[in-house]
């Protein structure tokens, strides 16, 4: 059982795969605990395959570990998650409203009740008016605003989001953070965020956890202390920076150990 | 990611597996192979059996038995193998016709707009029209003789390749044009370099479609214009109400259109290489 | 400042050319595309005309429009396309009306899949028309053999197209309905369906076609009405004017049905999911 004010708690969860040509066995998580509070914010970075994505998959259901523990507290309306997928997770054979309304649909709402329950939720994310257009007619920004609001619609306990803002230009990028972070404010979510933008994630958690290069581990998990609301202005203090280059020494070790340049290795090589 | 490869399969936890016997694990690895064999001798057996308890009729379907006596039987006449051999002219000629003038016009009308243009017109309407009505005029012009089927064949062949041909130059991504043009690269290195590796797959994927209808222009020629070769003999077993001998027949195009297409496929592998596939690319 | 940016953006975009551009780019496949549809014409025509080849082998445009005007003028061409027509659209219509639901429910039971691919692969692989001569015999030279034929010709391709289209499902997309919990018969409704339908309209163009073969086949080998018959019978008797007007015939349609479908393509477009 999760203890009182906990949303998530993963306890030693390992993730290996079989290679079905070479018969190898390939360790993708070699252990991961961690525990979220309810309304906490954390985001997971680290270097290319290692792993994070997989971990996400796993707490999603949509993997099956091969060993530990996963808990999620389901949730005032007994849905324990929903997830904010990458770009291009939309159906883009429905409207707007039908992305939104979908989770609802696959509870067994009726579409009117689900259209009506949604439309809230496309206000807060800001697409108002745009209820009937396809996803084709969206910039990769309203794109992910919609996403937000589908995962949102069915209003989980934890939301589950995989890189959401990966395919996204620098400064829609930014607006978009600022944008999570209105709405999370009001949502009252618990959010475990998974990127590969250093940035990003010290922008918008309460924690930062770090993770190691395959097979992945927790090398570090920092506390965010910087004030609430947040805005970009933020990016560009002192105590900012400091954060940024603790978690970009973390994953320039592991590059290292991976034999990709450390020093030299921008950050966004990281992905 | 990791997690989409289709080569790796998630290892579960060992409690929550479930035990199998070998043969069970051969069988969960090798489901679709299994299911297939399943399917190929199960539907030969009921053919058989059916056919010799009397709810198939072998009367006009035969039954397995029956086509592979025959194709033994077949395989030792003379005329049978004239016939594969006037089969076998016709769709090796007309093919290699079409392959010779198809790729090389197909990149010239791909690559000079205005030319490409004016042969447009044409090469819509040929292409929405099958090209198998035009076989009496063919035979008005050629005769019954063995060149108005190649002219049947290489018709076949030759739109199914010239169509992809031009869409392939035309498609090629102009931003690795403009990078060999910023190199100074010469007309015939742009060729060379961007162009051709650009419309492999389009012409491999015309040269695929032009086998299928190279084959078929084979056999209606042949049943239009009765002289020799397989589409004779289908024409003259099924007459003749001897279903054994018409089924293998077909098998035989059959055999030729899987083979051709996946040496085809071989060939385009290779110089296709440094393509991603699909689920990679993913 | 919006003063100081309006003469920069002008000179950027001349407005003379931005107006004559793109003109003369729409007209330029239009004026290509007469002239070569015009000089082929007239080259024919003159080379007839000339005396250079046989008018009875060769026909020319004139002649073509001339047996195209008596024809339909007496109304003795119609019957001929009516039967084709009948037997292109009882035969195509009924294989739509099978492959696409079997395609689909063989997408949705993977195992019957596997079981049924090889023989499926096999006659995707088979020139069908080949099996023209024995359906003749099985179902008479009227117009049910060639409802058969046509129906074969079609279904193979429709089905085989279908199935490849219920694989074609984006993972992510997959993924999203599946940690929403969607269930099994959801997903194939909001996910599998829509993913597959590009694949159906491609089935559906290359069908279109075969069933057009399917038709003029069967005619050309037994049968005494139709366009394949119009179009054989004025071959046996050298009359070159009545084939090119009898294939010109088909080719019309043919381009009518492809357009059509092109329309349909273009409608369910949007429903691709967009390509990285």
């Amino acid at each position: 059982m999760l203890t009182e004010g906990i949303a998530l708690s993963a306890r030693g969860v390992r993730m290996e795969y079989r290679d079905q040509t070479t018969r190898d066995r390939l360790v993708a998580i070699e252990k991961i605990d961690l525990e979220i509070a309810e309304g906490e914010f954390v985001s997971i970075v680290g270097p290319s395959g290692c792993g994070k994505s997989t971990f996400l998959k796993v707490v999603n259901g949509l993997l099956p570990a091969t060993d530990g523990e996963i808990e999620v507290r389901p949730g005032a309306k007994g849905i324990p998650h929903a997830t904010v997928f990458q770009d291009s997770s939309l159906f883009p054979w429905y409207t707007v409203i039908g992305n939104v309304s979908y989770g609802l649909v696959c509870k067994g709402v009726s579409r009117r009740e689900a259209y009506e329950r949604a439309k809230p939720l496309i206000k807060l994310v800001g697409l108002d008016g745009f209820e009937s257009k396809y996803p084709y007619q969206l910039s990769g920004g309203m794109q992910q605003r919609a996403n937000l609001a589908r995962a949102l619609t069915v209003d989980p306990e934890l939301l589950l989001m995989d890189e959401p803002f990966a395919a996204l230009d620098a400064q829609t990028r930014e607006i978009m953070q600022v944008e999570l972070l209105r709405i999370w404010s009001k949502a009252q979510k618990t959010v475990l965020f998974i990127t590969h933008q250093i940035d990003e994630a010290i922008f918008l958690s309460d924690r930062v956890v770090v993770m190691s290069a395959r097979p992945g581990r927790i090398l570090a998990d920092i506390r965010i202390e910087l004030p609430r609301p947040r805005a970009l202005e933020l990016k560009r203090t002192p105590e900012f920076t400091a954060y940024e280059d603790e978690v970009w020494k973390l994953i320039s070790s592991q590059l290292a150990s991976m034999g990709v340049g450390g020093e030299g290795a921008s950050v966004t090589d990281a992905a | 990611m990791t997690a989409g490869t289709d080569a790796l399969r998630p290892i579960r936890n060992p409690n929550a597996r479930r035990r199998r016997t070998p043969i069970g694990r051969w069988f969960h690895y090798n489901e679709r192979l299994a299911l297939g064999l399943v399917g190929l001798v199960g539907f030969i057996l009921f053919w058989e059996i059916g056919s010799r308890v009397g709810f198939v009729d072998a009367f006009f379907f035969s039954k397995p038995s029956s086509i592979l006596a025959a194709g033994i039987n077949e395989v030792q006449l003379p005329r049978f193998w004239t016939d594969v051999e006037a089969s076998a002219f016709e769709f090796v000629t007309g093919y290699a016709l079409a392959v010779a003038l198809g790729v090389p016009l197909g990149i010239a009308f791909g690559w000079y707009r205005r030319l490409s243009y004016m042969a447009d017109p044409w090469l819509n309407l040929f292409n929405s029209l099958p090209r198998i009505a035009l076989l009496p005029l063919l035979v008005l012009w050629l005769g019954l003789g063995v060149e108005s089927k190649i002219a049947v064949v290489f018709l076949g062949a030759f739109f199914s390749l010239v169509i992809p041909t031009v869409q392939g130059v035309r498609t090629v991504d102009r931003r690795l044009l403009d990078v060999a043009r910023s190199f100074g690269a010469s007309q015939r290195r742009l060729f060379t370099s961007v162009v051709a590796p650009s419309t492999v797959p389009f012409i491999a994927t015309g040269l695929r479609l032009g086998l299928g209808r190279a084959l078929i222009g084979v056999v209606v020629g042949e049943l239009y214009a009765q002289t020799q070769g397989l589409g004779v003999m289908i024409f003259k077993a099924s007459n003749n109400i001897q279903p054994d001998r018409m089924f293998f027949a077909i098998i035989l195009l059959t055999a030729t259109g899987i083979v051709g297409v996946e040496a085809l496929r071989r060939v385009e592998r290779y110089f296709d290489r440094w393509r991603p596939s699909l689920e990679e690319a993913t | 400042m919006a003063a100081g940016s309006q003469p920069l953006a002008r000179r950027v975009h001349p407005p003379a050319d931005d107006a004559a551009r793109p003109r003369f780019a729409i007209n330029e496949p239009l004026v290509y595309g007469i002239i070569g549809f015009v000089v082929v014409l007239v080259l024919w025509e003159a080379v007839v005309g000339l005396g250079l080849v046989r008018a009875a082998l060769m026909s020319s445009p004139t002649r073509i429009a001339a047996a195209a005007v008596a024809d339909f003028r007496s109304g003795a061409i119609l019957p001929h396309v009516g039967t084709s027509f009948l037997e292109w659209g009882v035969g195509f219509v009924i294989a739509i009306a099978v492959a696409l639901p079997l395609g689909l429910a063989l997408g949705a039971f993977r195992r019957v899949e596997y079981v049924v691919d090889p023989w499926l692969s096999a006659l995707y692989a088979t020139p069908t028309v080949a099996l023209a001569p024995l359906i003749i015999l099985l179902f008479g030279i009227g117009v049910e053999s060639k409802f058969v034929i046509v129906f074969l010709e079609a279904f193979v391709v429709l089905t085989v197209n279908t199935v490849a289209g219920t694989h074609a499902a984006d993972r992510r997309h997959l993924d999203t309905a599946r940690s929403f919990g969607a269930s099994r018969w959801l997903m194939f409704r909001s996910v599998i369906i829509p993913s597959s339908v590009p694949f159906m309209i491609t089935g559906i163009r290359i069908a279109a076609g075969r069933a057009i073969v399917g038709v003029i086949v069967a005619e050309f080998i037994a049968a005494n009405i139709g366009i394949g018959f119009y179009i054989s019978v004025n071959g046996a008797t050298l009359n070159a004017s009545r084939v090119m007007l009898g294939v010109l015939i088909i080719g019309v349609f043919g381009v009518i049905v492809g357009q059509l479908i092109r329309r349909l393509e273009r409608r369910f477009d949007k429903w691709r999911p967009a390509i990285h």
